[in-house]
């Protein structure tokens, strides 16, 4: 009962509506709208680290196909090469043996040419030797050698001398 | 009766004591000594709620200094009574956030050179005490239907403990008093602490040490007591809230 002596009624009754007073004003005014930031920017944190790690997620992922396709790549250029190097060293050679052939043509087509040229100087010295032949002759016998007859015969002579060069 | 227990107690004198004493006789000082404790309790929540709306007033994602302090006060409180509660306790941050920081102002306003603490005043704290009461029980009347409330204050009996009918009514009887004695503890636990800080300062004001006031040491000692029974008394409401909303899961 003596404890009951400290308290005031009209104190107690005060002090219920002055903190529920209180009690409205912060919670319409302070602890709603601060604990919605709260909540706004933890969600907002949480949903960009989701977004973040997704994006991590994407870029492993794009890491990966990229080294998958660049290794692709690059082995397909590797065959290239090796293909291109193949096709070079074909090419070299039937170009070397397209050269090889050419060269050896050529070299017989001289030869034929050569041939034909030493006949061909070989016919005219014969002929330079015989009009020499007969001259001489016609200067040493003093009149004219016919010439069908004559030349036949030195022709002949020739030929002869010349297979007796040859080891005839 | 309380006249003369204002007499026997030592008492720092303040702005209220003082005008009191200055219109002695007059109905101003009658009212002034009615009222003493509630003029300094609206000066307190005066003072929050400037402090509040204007803290709170630009609610932007990138705080600035002072909302990013009432963020942690706010955020603090929600994970306090959240960690005990779980995500439930969120509807009660409001009501124990606010009896945190009103309770804390005014356990600490004794210090204030001509102020005075309100709580060291049984009405004061009573007050808050029957507030938390009614509220808790609201919450469990309006949770668990009345049935449901009162099964819980018979402390759910089931099978034979049901059938026995004596122990459930010896149990609600015995919940019935637990919860309304919570009321009277809760704020006399307050009220007698910082009644007690606060006669030790007034005590305690005209000595000294070798020229150092023992008024300094005792400050550290309300300062400490004054937090200590700021969160006693909200981690005790959030413990009833708790028994009360779990008792429905269960």
């Amino acid at each position: 009962m003596e404890l009951l002596k400290l308290l005031s009624a009209n104190e107690l009754v005060a002090q219920i509506v002055s903190f529920l007073i209180l009690l409205f004003i912060l919670k319409r005014f302070a602890w709603k709208p601060v604990l919605k930031v709260l909540d706004e920017r933890k969600n907002k944190i949480e949903s960009e680290f989701k977004e973040i790690d997704e994006i991590k997620g994407e870029a492993e992922r794009m890491k990966s196909e990229y080294e998958t396709k660049l290794s692709a790549i690059e082995r397909i250029a590797k065959e290239k090469i090796e293909e291109g190097v193949k096709e070079g060293r074909r090419m070299a050679d039937v170009i070397k043996q397209g050269a090889v052939k050419d060269a050896e043509r050529m070299i017989a087509d001289a030869k034929d040419v050569i041939k034909d040229e030493t006949q061909k100087a070989h016919d005219i010295l014969k002929e330079d030797i015989v009009d020499l032949t007969i001259s001489a002759a016609e200067k040493v016998i003093g009149e004219k050698v016919t010439d069908k007859h004559d030349r036949k015969a030195i022709e002949e002579f020739l030929d002869m001398l010349e297979k007796k060069k040859n080891g005839w | 009766m309380a006249e003369a227990h204002v007499a026997t107690n030592p008492e720092l004198p303040n702005l209220v004591t003082i005008l009191e004493k200055t219109f002695e006789g007059t109905s101003f000082a009658h009212f002034l000594k009615a009222w003493e404790n509630i003029i300094f309790s609206l000066i307190i929540i005066f003072m929050i709620t400037v402090v509040a709306y204007f803290v709170s007033k630009k609610n932007s994602m990138v705080p600035g200094r002072f909302q990013c302090a009432w963020e942690m006060f706010v955020g603090g409180v929600d994970d306090f009574v959240c960690g005990i509660m779980g995500p439930a306790g969120r509807q009660f941050v409001p009501f124990i956030g606010t009896l945190f920081i009103y309770i804390l102002f005014m356990n600490l306003s004794g210090l204030i050179p001509l102020f005075k603490s309100p709580t060291s005043n049984w009405s004061i704290t009573l007050a808050l005490a029957l507030c938390v009461f009614v509220y808790v029980q609201f919450t469990g009347f309006r949770r668990l239907g009345f049935l449901g409330y009162i099964d819980h204050l018979a402390e759910k009996p089931r099978g034979i403990l049901a059938f026995s009918v004596i122990i459930p009514i010896l149990m609600f009887f015995l919940h019935v008093i637990s919860e309304l004695v919570r009321p009277l503890s809760l704020s006399l636990r307050l009220r007698s602490n910082i009644w007690g800080d606060d006669t030790l300062l007034a005590v305690l004001a005209g000595f000294g040490l070798g020229g150092v006031p023992l008024l300094l040491f005792n400050t550290f000692l309300v300062i400490i007591a004054g937090i200590v029974q700021t969160l006693v008394f909200c981690l005790l409401t959030t413990i009833y809230f708790t028994l009360i909303v779990t008792g429905e899961e269960h």
